[in-house]
């Protein structure tokens, strides 16, 4: 959707944010995966198994709700315990929003030895996931390659009760589970680089699992921060220079250790959770674009007014920070929020957003 | 056995359990009873007393999940020896609890610690598991009286199963008590839900859950 004030269009706008001049004004995106299908009227599950029917809601959802194309994606293009053997459901019923594990591939020692680099052309829902990226580079769209994090993958994988004590008692069992992660990811970022070219792509990663609400700063940089080098290292060496990062959930604690590594390419997209306050997450990383933080439950739960007014305010944040910022959900856009709430994302950049010509 | 001797026993229990050490905890217990020390004495001032400490841990960011999890895998392996040591019917629990994560989120590791802190704390837990569907809840209190009901969802999307689980848990017993709790989850919400406290982690769920209880009692 073109805002009447408008004076670029979504791509001149992302454009500019990536080359550090300001746009016309706030980009808006939202991670909308079941979202989308529920707005058009069909369910949360065909956002994960019909890639067409997926981007065509999507596109729709995009337009209604003036959202940039930042982040796009349906789901995890490569996923832990499905891609590894384990076994995961649709989502189904009134109050599921997401895939379902329902059995892990890893329980024991023994099942680790067992594992194998899954095939990148045949494994859980990857082929469902290229023919949705296909149709992102058939519009002109960035290619989106959404993984989770080596951590939050590895503890798919095992389950995360298991793989959390495992940190603390086997910490050389996590090793190999993460290094079979990051090295699962790669394959499969390397069918989509051969696909599509390294321009085309943008990488995208989430790290619930590294969240403090779960695990100290300590388990952090012990596990996860070495794999968050590694993948950048490997990122650069494909030649892939987008990249998008969901620090999901409550991370305050590992701020410094991230921004001290800061290991990715800037301008990066940096989305943070109302968890995080965006003055914070500038100081910490003033040379990336900040993405975020509207609370979902806020948006789920409250008046369109209680939303416009967080609106308000993480825009007077957000607008000024020295790498840019785009307004969104601090997570996955709930899939049941109530249209109202939604379209008061848009009025607020609308009304708050704009830059001086 | 005198006072020193069974305050330095009590005191190895609990560090066994701040420690996370799960092959000492029920060693530990099994050489507490052979030197006479009362089954219930061990659970509460050993195994009860290091998880408080460790609860102190945790609010103090000491501790974070994976810790809590050993310790509390220390705590079980000593109740293992200690429980059916206990006389029947000699202690009172402090209050009878059902909980358990809402139909559609198979997410437990909140609830699994809630369940710690709730044992801990000599509850008699009904404890439900993950996914589970909204009249089970309500078949349960039918059949065990619970004062407290915890409802536990990790999901936006399943804790919108809260509301219509509460209105049931009323419809069955107006005076029950139902906690909320999870990441999306806050005090605002719980209140709009119906619910009757929240707590933002295990810790002061049973905070929680032990001032309602008093002040409705």
């Amino acid at each position: 959707m073109h805002l009447p004030q408008d004076r670029m269009t979504s791509q001149e706008r992302m454009a500019a944010l990536f080359a550090g001049r300001r746009p016309d004004r706030v980009p808006l995106g939202a991670m909308s995966t079941g979202f989308n299908t529920r707005n058009a009227g069909h369910t949360v599950a065909e956002a994960y198994e019909d890639p067409e029917k997926s981007f065509a809601d999507m596109q729709w959802t995009t337009e209604q709700y003036g959202w940039d194309p930042i982040p796009q994606y349906a789901g995890h293009t490569v996923l832990g315990a499905w891609d590894f053997g384990g076994q995961v459901r649709m989502p189904r019923g009134e109050y599921e929003g997401a895939l379902v594990v329902t059995d892990y591939p890893v329980k024991t020692e023994a099942d680790i030895e067992r594992l194998r680099l899954p095939d990148p052309r045949t494994a859980g829902r990857i082929p469902l996931a290229l023919r949705f990226a296909r149709l992102q580079a058939e519009q002109g769209l960035p290619v989106y390659f959404f993984s989770r994090s080596p951590f939050t993958m590895a503890a798919n994988i095992a389950g995360i009760d298991r793989f959390l004590r495992w940190t603390m008692k086997r910490p050389e069992l996590c090793e190999q589970l993460l290094a079979l992660s990051i090295d699962h990811i790669f394959n499969v970022l390397g069918l989509w680089v051969d696909t599509f070219g390294a321009e085309r792509v943008f990488a995208w990663m989430s790290s619930p699992t590294e969240s403090n609400q779960l695990v100290s700063p300590r388990i952090v940089k012990k596990f996860a921060l070495p794999y968050h080098l590694a993948y950048h290292r490997r990122l650069a060496d494909l030649g892939v220079r987008r990249f998008g990062f969901h620090i999901c959930g409550e991370q305050n604690l590992n701020l410094p250790l991230l921004a001290e590594a800061c290991p990715w390419s800037h301008p990066s997209v940096l989305s943070f959770g109302h968890e995080v306050d965006l003055e914070t997450a500038a100081a910490h990383f003033p040379k990336d674009i900040l993405f975020g933080n509207i609370e979902p439950a806020v948006i789920q739960t409250g008046t369109p007014e209680a939303v416009y007014a967080l609106c308000r305010a993480a825009i007077e944040k957000g607008k000024n920070a020295p790498g840019g910022f785009i307004l969104g959900p601090g997570c996955g856009l709930p899939v049941g929020a109530p249209p109202v709430n939604v379209y008061a994302m848009t009025r607020a950049v609308h009304d708050f957003g704009w830059y001086a010509a | 056995m005198d006072a020193d001797r069974r305050a330095a026993f009590l005191k190895q229990l609990h560090d066994a359990v701040v420690d996370m050490d799960e092959e000492k905890t029920p060693r530990l217990c099994r050489e507490a009873l052979e030197a006479g020390i009362d089954a219930y004495t061990a659970i509460m001032q050993g195994l009860a007393a290091g998880m408080d400490t460790v609860g102190r841990l945790y609010e103090q960011k000491e501790y974070f999940v994976p810790e809590l999890l050993l310790c509390s895998d220390a705590m079980y392996a000593g109740l293992e020896v200690l429980r059916p040591q206990v006389k029947v019917g000699e202690h009172e629990a402090a209050g009878k609890i059902i909980m358990g994560v809402v139909e559609g989120d198979i997410h437990d590791i909140g609830k699994t610690l809630v369940k710690t802190m709730f044992e801990a704390a000599g509850w008699e837990i009904f404890d439900l598991g993950k996914d589970v569907k909204l009249e089970r809840f309500a078949q349960t209190l039918r059949e065990t009286g619970a004062d407290v009901v915890a409802l536990s969802a990790l999901m936006t999307t399943s804790m919108m199963a809260m509301p219509k689980a509460i209105a049931m848990l009323k419809a069955v017993d107006p005076k029950v008590i139902v906690l909320v709790g999870g990441a999306p989850l806050n005090a605002e919400i719980a209140r709009q839900y119906g619910a009757d406290g929240y707590a933002p982690d295990a810790i002061a769920a049973v905070e929680t859950a032990g001032r309602l209880f008093t002040k409705a009692a």
